[in-house]
């Protein structure tokens, strides 16, 4: 019983990051029309930004500030220097997604090497669960994940650069001609998009290990949440991703791990085939 | 310009291209004689792996389809060929026909699934696909699904009956031009796909579906059976990498293979035959030949990747072509 609640919890918390990770990956294929196959590259590259940043300074709570605003900077320059020159083809587009990917990979394991490390817990306190304990930095990450993606609504919803988003999402052209910046939005969501899978993987940083090859682990989760909550709607993408690894882990406290991924994957593939705009649309979509 | 001079012109274009390719087919008939032995071998597998990236490119260039679950066929292709080898006790050529099968089977339910997705849902698809068969590979608790037939190294050197003689792959010889024989075959039919109707009409569903199915086109079968034959490709490529190479490996399902596909093709040009072959020979190449000094090539082929996309989207082969028919034009 112990077993099944941690390790639903576990889920929970491992499940919030996801969502974190897959809104990203939601909104840059919502506006830019193109799956980001580096998406998961950007989580890693988040985690091990995070382990960089606290062996060079000691303090965790510093990447907490500096990878999502390098996430950003990292972002535009992608949108404006990689994918701009080629938005006409959405096909290209995902082939230099792909191209970006084997870099950052690449890259990584170049500079940081490709052991896997290990980020300390940085609270390092547990609190009690029934009769197991339970580590507070997790409950913090599930914290840190609602806040971004609650952010994440408010600014969709509540900003005037959240309406221009959801403005061009829906019509660009008449966006634009009702003078929205569209090109700004692009930018901006890439932007965006990237430092929300960064901040991920500074959340998902202690309690993964660190290494060059996260990202593909991660992606594929992504894209189980985005299809089964819908490809390019938000809250059923960030519930997709809570519903699916709680999942998980329920399986897991009774079958191996790979039969919980199997479950999922199955699942989406029947999500797929009955409702192809996702488990949570609303009728007529 | 005037009628004449334009058919002049296309004339000239194809006797250039013409024989281009005849000195291409020279060049790797005579390449082994002039290469040391391991080179032939290595030379081999490059071939090998064009006729991978080729599979990929068939579904991408004429289908429009970019898959990510070329990997598993290939590895499929080695699973066949391992099975029948192994368990069914065949000679090379039964090998060879299971390996190819394999795929094929394998293709045609998760092709009926595929292939009913549009874009993006596609690639979606067919990174799980992977993904699935991959995790259910590699646990270890499905063992019974896949048998001993997935990570192998052969214990024997394999034998190529022909009625009146055997070929030994003792050979490095044998090795190369029984690849290349295969590899030439294959081209060809994969000539005969992409230019037949079904390729025309394939390539008119690649560019507008809505219109395409209109003028009564069945969209969902012709993906289908394009992505059906394009694995019998890749089947192809598993089963000669298991003669070439003479070890197979779980990665190969991995859908990271299918991306390495995507990238030879890619950078050579998915919309010839011949460009995927010389994307393919550019990577292991280089890769071969810098890792020495720079280990993480793979940097540099990102970028380099992404350069062509943007200034060569025809690929390099595709910019080779244009350039020499630029000159014959003048």
């Amino acid at each position: 019983m112990e077993l099944l609640l941690i390790l639903a919890m576990n889920g929970l918390v491992f499940g919030l990051i996801v969502a974190l990770i897959a809104l990203g990956l939601s909104i840059i294929f919502g506006l830019l029309d193109i799956i980001n196959v580096a998406h998961g590259d950007f989580f890693m590259v988040g985690t091990v930004l995070a382990w960089v940043i606290v062996t060079a300074t000691g303090n965790y709570w510093a990447a907490f500030l500096i990878v999502p605003i390098l996430g950003l900077l990292l972002g535009a320059v992608i949108e404006r220097g990689i994918l701009r020159p080629i938005e006409d083809s959405p096909a290209l587009s995902i082939v230099a997604a792909f191209g970006l990917s084997l870099i950052l990979q690449e890259g990584v394991r170049a500079t940081f090497g490709a052991t896997p490390k290990r980020i300390l817990d940085p609270i390092g306190l547990t609190i009690p669960v029934l009769n197991l304990r339970y580590e507070v930095y997790r409950l913090f990450a599930a914290g840190i994940a609602v806040l971004a993606i609650a952010g994440f609504f408010l600014f969709l919803h509540h900003t005037k650069f959240g309406t221009w988003m959801r403005a061009v999402r829906q019509d660009r052209e008449m966006a634009t001609a009702m003078g929205v910046p569209a090109n700004r939005v692009f930018v901006v969501t890439f932007a965006l998009g990237t430092a929300m899978a960064m901040l991920g993987g500074v959340v998902a940083a202690p309690i993964t290990s660190v290494e060059f090859r996260l990202g593909l682990d991660v992606l594929p989760l992504c894209f189980i949440a985005v299809i089964v909550g819908g490809l390019g709607n938000l809250p059923g993408t960030a519930a997709a991703a809570v519903l699916l690894a709680v999942m998980e882990g329920v399986i897991t406290s009774f079958a191996a791990p790979t039969t919980a991924r199997i479950v999922s994957l199955l699942l989406m593939s029947i999500v797929l085939l009955l409702r192809p705009q996702g488990l949570f649309a609303k009728a007529g979509r | 310009m005037n009628l004449t001079q334009e058919k002049d012109r296309q004339a000239r274009a194809r006797a250039s291209a013409g024989a281009g390719y005849l000195l291409l087919a020279g060049g790797l008939i005579v390449l082994p004689w002039f290469i040391p032995n391991y080179q032939r071998v290595f030379a081999a597998e490059i071939l090998v792996w064009g006729l991978f990236a080729l599979s990929f490119a068939i579904v991408y260039g004429v289908g429009g389809m970019l898959s990510f679950a070329q990997a598993v066929f290939f590895g499929m292709g080695c699973w066949g060929f391992n099975f029948a080898t192994y368990y069914l006790q065949l000679n090379t050529w039964g090998a060879i026909a299971a390996a190819i099968l394999a795929a094929v089977l394998f293709a045609i339910p998760t092709g009926f699934l595929a292939t009913r997705a549009r874009q993006h849902h596609f690639l979606i698809v067919t990174v799980i696909i992977s993904v699935l068969v991959h995790t259910v590979l590699a646990s270890g608790h499905y063992r019974w699904v896949a048998g001993p037939y997935v990570t192998r190294a052969m214990t024997f050197v394999p034998e190529v009956p022909l009625g009146f003689t055997s070929l030994s792959f003792r050979s490095e010889f044998v090795s190369y031009y029984f690849t290349l024989a295969l590899v030439a075959l294959a081209v060809s039919a994969a000539w005969l796909i992409v230019n037949s109707p079904f390729g025309k009409a394939l390539r008119a569903v690649r560019d507008n579906e809505t219109r395409s199915s209109l003028i009564g086109l069945n969209v969902n079968r012709l993906r289908f059976l394009m992505f059906v034959a394009a694995t019998a490709f890749a089947g192809l490529a598993g089963a000669l990498y298991a003669l070439v190479a003479r070890y197979t490996d779980l990665e190969f399902f991995n859908w990271t293979y299918s991306g390495k596909a995507v990238v030879w093709a890619v950078v050579g040009g998915v919309h010839s035959l011949i460009g995927p072959f010389f994307g393919t020979a550019f990577y292991m190449i280089a890769s071969e030949y810098l890792s020495q000094y720079f280990e993480q090539f793979v940097v540099v082929f990102g970028v380099i990747l992404l350069i062509v996309i943007r200034y060569a989207p025809e690929g390099l082969w595709g910019l080779i072509v244009r350039q020499s028919v630029g000159r014959s034009r003048r």
